[in-house]
């Protein structure tokens, strides 16, 4: 009998010291951790116990804290509005509570915590406490906070660039208005004196007049090109759609520049495919841009060059080329060739008037209709531009 | 003889269309807003009104508003502006106004071509 008791007692001293290594173990688990305070608070929440965490994030040594009610973790504010005890109750009734709130530290200072308290109970379901871990967020928070603020910087930002954008139209429209009516007058005065309703003119003054007449011309090309682009660019430009026979268009459009063509010597010829269909496009627009192309292939060409214009019917698209053989564009410059006031320097330039703006007009009123504009060039050699117009848009 | 009103508050601008249209079989009035034009128009009766939009006290919109209505059959409008686009236009061709044209795209010839094909003397 004594032999069975003491068996029964060194599996009870067994058992025992299994508990108290487990126990230690979870000692050690629970204080080990540096990131949380993980602590048990009675059931009325006073502190039972305290963790590394708990000290690292609020300050308070275990001695410092333990058998104190756990509002003081909590603002004024809070404590007033008796937030604690509502948590506890909280917890009481569901079985747990998550709140992200600021908590107060022992020196005073604030931060900002998720907190989870969770009511624990016997195996009879009484209340024995709650455990309570909570993580400091501030690190988190500010990153969230910094981060919604350079949001509504940058939103605030965009609506001043829009708003710039639209002042930079506004002005240019003005200022291209402005500036039509000077040059009107000019236009007009200079076209009376040549046409002789003056005094008749000696061919000196005629050769003035004329190069005079010439810079007007181009003054009001420019402000036009200006006009055009700045409505682009506000997005004022609406294009009215009808179908229109784009084989008839472009023969059209060579036949207007072949006076000017010949005069450079240059032929010009066009290879229509019989199956091109009428494509719905803006026939003002669309005219303009292909007069602008075709007037680019002539005029970056040499005397005798030759221009050719293809139009095909490529999988629903309407395939139009432009090719010459002049003096072509390099590598280098092909990227900016479509920039607004960009105009390239080429042995030809000099002598051609233009205000850089005709390549970006062209492909933005070409994107309008869903199509596409591409460049390949070999310098001294020639080049080919190529719109693509979808039939269906 | 045919008679023409041109409308035009820039003065240079506006005498020099007048010298021009005189060298043609047409007994040209000029006025400088349209509130002269209006004037004009209660006390002559043109075949042409060449006008322009953007001009003080009444402006080539509202000049159309007040004249429109009771115009003669004959007169046709002709807009003379260096606006291409925007509301001004949109609404003085709603009010009747026959073509606009834009004044920079004129020389003294277009401007005699213009008119002389308008009125059927071409």
């Amino acid at each position: 009998m004594i032999l069975s008791l003491s068996k029964s007692l060194t599996t009870l001293q067994q058992s025992h010291n299994k508990a108290l290594v487990e126990l230690e173990n979870y000692k050690l688990l629970v204080d080990s951790i540096e990131d949380y305070a993980i602590f048990l608070l009675d059931p009325n929440g006073i502190v039972m116990s305290w963790n590394k965490g708990a000290e690292r994030n609020k300050g308070y040594k275990s001695s410092e804290i333990i058998g104190k009610h756990f509002s003081i973790f909590y603002t004024q504010q809070d404590v007033d509005a008796q937030k604690p005890q509502k948590e506890l109750e909280i917890a009481q009734r569901i079985g747990r509570i998550e709140d992200e709130d600021w908590r107060v530290r022992k020196n005073g200072s604030r931060f900002w915590a998720n907190v989870i308290i969770t009511a624990l109970r016997n195996p009879s379901g009484e209340l024995v406490g709650f455990a309570k871990v909570t993580r400091n967020l501030t690190d988190r928070k500010r990153q969230e906070d910094e981060l919604r603020k350079a949001n509504m910087q940058l939103r605030k930002q965009q609506q001043e660039l829009q708003r710039l954008n639209d002042s930079k139209n506004e002005f240019i429209s003005l200022a291209s208005h402005q500036l039509r009516t000077p040059a009107t007058i000019t236009k007009q005065l200079l076209g009376v004196l040549l046409a002789g309703y003056s005094d008749k003119l000696t061919p000196a003054q005629t050769t003035f007049i004329q190069k005079a007449q010439s810079s007007n011309e181009r003054q009001i090309f420019i402000v036009n090109s200006l006009l055009e682009v700045a409505q682009l660019d506000a997005g004022k430009v609406v294009l009215h759609k009808t179908m229109a026979d784009l084989k008839k268009m472009v023969s059209d459009v060579i036949d207007e520049q072949s006076e000017i063509i010949h005069r450079r010597k240059q032929t010009v010829s066009l290879r229509a495919a019989a199956n091109v269909p009428k494509v719905a496009i803006d026939t003002k627009y669309f005219r303009m841009a292909i007069e602008n192309i075709i007037d680019n292939a002539s005029k970056y060409t040499h005397e005798s060059g030759t221009i050719k214009v293809s139009i095909k019917l490529v999988a629903g698209v309407v395939v139009i080329g432009i090719t010459d053989n002049g003096v072509g564009i390099a590598a280098a410059d092909i990227d900016s060739l479509f920039k607004k006031f960009n105009r390239i320097p080429n042995e030809l330039s000099e002598h051609v008037s233009g205000s850089g703006l005709g390549l970006y007009w062209v492909r933005k009123v070409i994107e309008l209709h869903g199509g596409t504009i591409t460049v390949k060039s070999r310098p001294h050699r020639g080049t080919t531009f190529t719109i693509s117009v979808p039939v269906e848009s | 003889m045919r008679k023409i009103l041109v409308v035009e508050d820039e003065p240079v601008l506006r005498e020099t269309y007048e010298l021009i249209l005189s060298t043609q079989p047409f007994t040209v009035h000029t006025a400088e807003n349209g509130e002269v034009a209006l004037e004009k128009c209660s006390q002559n009766e043109y075949d042409m009104i060449l006008l322009d939009l953007m001009m003080p006290i009444v402006n080539g919109v509202d000049f159309l508003k007040r004249f429109m209505p009771d115009a003669p059959d004959q007169t046709r409008v002709i807009i003379m502006s260096n606006l291409s686009a925007g509301a001004e236009l949109d609404a003085a061709m709603q009010l009747g106004a026959i073509q606009s044209v834009l004044k920079a795209s004129l020389g003294p010839k277009d401007l005699i071509a213009l008119v002389r094909y308008d009125l059927g003397t071409m």
